[in-house]
């Protein structure tokens, strides 16, 4: 599933639709979400005070290990340290806390900014603990990153909201009055219709 | 009669720029604000008609630019149905940047229960606030059943010029009740608006509110006010010095029919109503001073002639 491959925004006039999807667009822009959204599909009914959104997600995304973002290998072995060589630098923060958090501050060494150096007992355990490492765990905050962006693009006060994640499905709907059966249905009937589309 | 003053900003270096508010004082014209930033300078001022050419000239040797702004002392509300980033501050804030560009003061203003359909609210206070002002522009969203049907009830108990402003481009103003004007193209946006078809929707949207305050400029020439609010501006720099210390960036706001004076009503009001005019009255003779119901200021409105049977 390519990202974004379906993106619509419906409501009771047309063009009012089109500018609601660039309301969305900019949440999805500012969330950093585009990735992670393969299919996504708003159905807006003013007339009702009824905003529903279904989304389909691309897949699971993987933990980010040490390993992922640089090498980590035996640089003397007399004086038993271990260099963390970081190539991707997204993650550095998150890494240097648990870092620190194990070893202590004192026990990090970062001569320079790609740069990390510990002493360790147990080289060959600790190059084999540190390589598998998880530093980040994307899946965790895309969920939360969902709820704000459902409370985001829905209208507000469209307080009475009704959400549900299965899997890789993302199913909301939201109103300012009693939220109908037959309207949660509709959203889970539009996930169903953008599953299908495959 | 006092010359006719014509509404401009000055945008300059700041090097010499006294020289313009010493010749604007000479001319009989007022400065209505200055806001200086780093070394660039913008003096908001009313030039007698006849001397504009004088200051442009002067602003021309300066390397300023010398722009009308048809806005200058008016003080607009620009509401936001709520506070939430639903609403802010993409479009309603640069509804208001358009307005100063006006020349004009604004203030945002956040209802406190404005979101929604039937839920929309607004409060006593909140539309008392909103008639402090000579006019008020709703920035509502982008779909035309509630801009139609539910909002209006947020213009009901305000009795200034209302303008809405929308996203939907075929919505007449008389379908939105309550509205002396509504302008589309400017709905609920998530960005800042600077592509070409937004920026030309605010600039129809200010051309649309000039006409509205010329309109109300020329009822208001019909039975002019008492004294002109720039003269008591400048009678309140003279004679409350403490207005020197206030912070705010207008410590004294003019309006179409009065003036914001942003000192403690308690401690000054006393002395803003004893204002003395050279022609020996006093301006609680011409103007009811009031709280007013932004924090703790001063609140003058100018008496019109026919009230007060005379003009200082």
């Amino acid at each position: 599933m390519e990202p974004l491959e379906t993106f619509v925004v419906e409501s009771t006039i047309p063009e009012e639709g089109d500018a609601y999807k660039s309301i969305v667009a900019d949440i999805i822009t500012e969330l950093v979400l585009g990735g992670a959204i393969g299919r996504i599909k708003v159905r807006v009914r003013p007339e009702d005070s009824l905003f529903m959104m279904a989304i389909i997600l691309r897949g699971t995304q993987p933990t980010v290990k040490v390993s992922d973002m640089g090498s980590v290998d035996v640089t003397n072995h007399l004086t038993k340290e271990v260099t963390i060589s970081i190539e991707q630098e997204k993650y550095l923060p998150q890494l240097l806390e648990q870092l620190w958090a194990k070893y202590g501050r004192a026990g990090v060494r970062q001569p320079e900014r790609k740069t990390l150096i510990l002493t360790a007992e147990n080289l060959d355990e600790e190059v084999e603990f540190l390589r598998n490492l998880v530093v980040a765990d994307p899946q965790k905050t895309l969920q939360s990153r969902l709820v704000e962006m459902a409370i985001r693009a829905t209208p507000e006060g469209f307080r009475v909201r009704y959400h549900s994640m299965d899997n890789h499905v993302f199913v909301f709907a939201a109103t300012e009055d009693i939220l109908k059966k037959e309207w949660i249905q509709e959203a889970q009937d539009i996930a169903t219709e953008l599953q299908e589309d495959e | 009669m006092a010359a006719v003053l014509e509404p401009y900003i000055y945008e300059g270096g700041i090097h010499q720029h006294t020289l313009i508010t010493e010749l604007l004082e000479d001319l009989g014209g007022y400065l209505i604000q200055k806001v200086p930033a780093a070394t660039e300078v913008t003096l908001v001022m009313l030039i007698p008609r006849d001397d504009v050419h004088l200051i442009e000239e002067l602003g021309k040797k300066l390397l300023g630019k010398l722009e009308r702004a048809p806005l200058t002392g008016t003080e607009i509300a620009v509401v936001s149905p709520t506070l939430a980033s639903h609403h802010l501050p993409h479009s309603a804030c640069d509804v208001a940047e358009f307005m100063r560009r006006g020349g004009a003061n604004t203030n945002m203003l956040g209802l406190a229960r404005g979101m929604g359909r039937r839920v929309s609210l607004s409060d006593n206070y909140e539309r008392k606030l909103i008639n402090e002002h000579d006019l008020a522009v709703f920035s509502f969203g982008t779909f035309a059943d509630c801009i139609k049907n539910k909002k209006p009830k947020l213009l009901e108990g305000v009795t200034v010029p209302k303008i809405v402003a929308g996203g939907p481009l075929d919505v007449k103003t008389e379908e939105v009740a309550g509205a002396d004007l509504y302008v589309g193209g400017i709905g609920r946006v998530a960005h800042r608006l600077r592509k070409p078809g937004e920026l030309s929707s605010l600039d129809n949207l200010l051309e649309k509110v000039v006409e509205i305050v010329e309109k109300m400029r020329e009822d208001l020439a019909k039975d002019p006010l008492a004294v002109l609010p720039p003269r008591v501006m400048k009678e309140i720099h003279e004679q409350i010095p403490e207005i020197f210390d206030v912070f705010s960036p207008a410590p004294v706001t003019l309006q179409l029919d009065g003036l914001r004076v942003k000192l403690p009503y308690d401690e000054f009001h006393e002395r803003v109503e004893n204002l003395e005019f050279d022609e020996g009255v006093r301006l609680s003779d011409m103007a009811s001073i009031t709280k007013s119901r932004m924090k703790n200021y001063i609140l003058v409105k100018i008496k019109r002639e026919s009230e007060v049977g005379f003009t200082a």
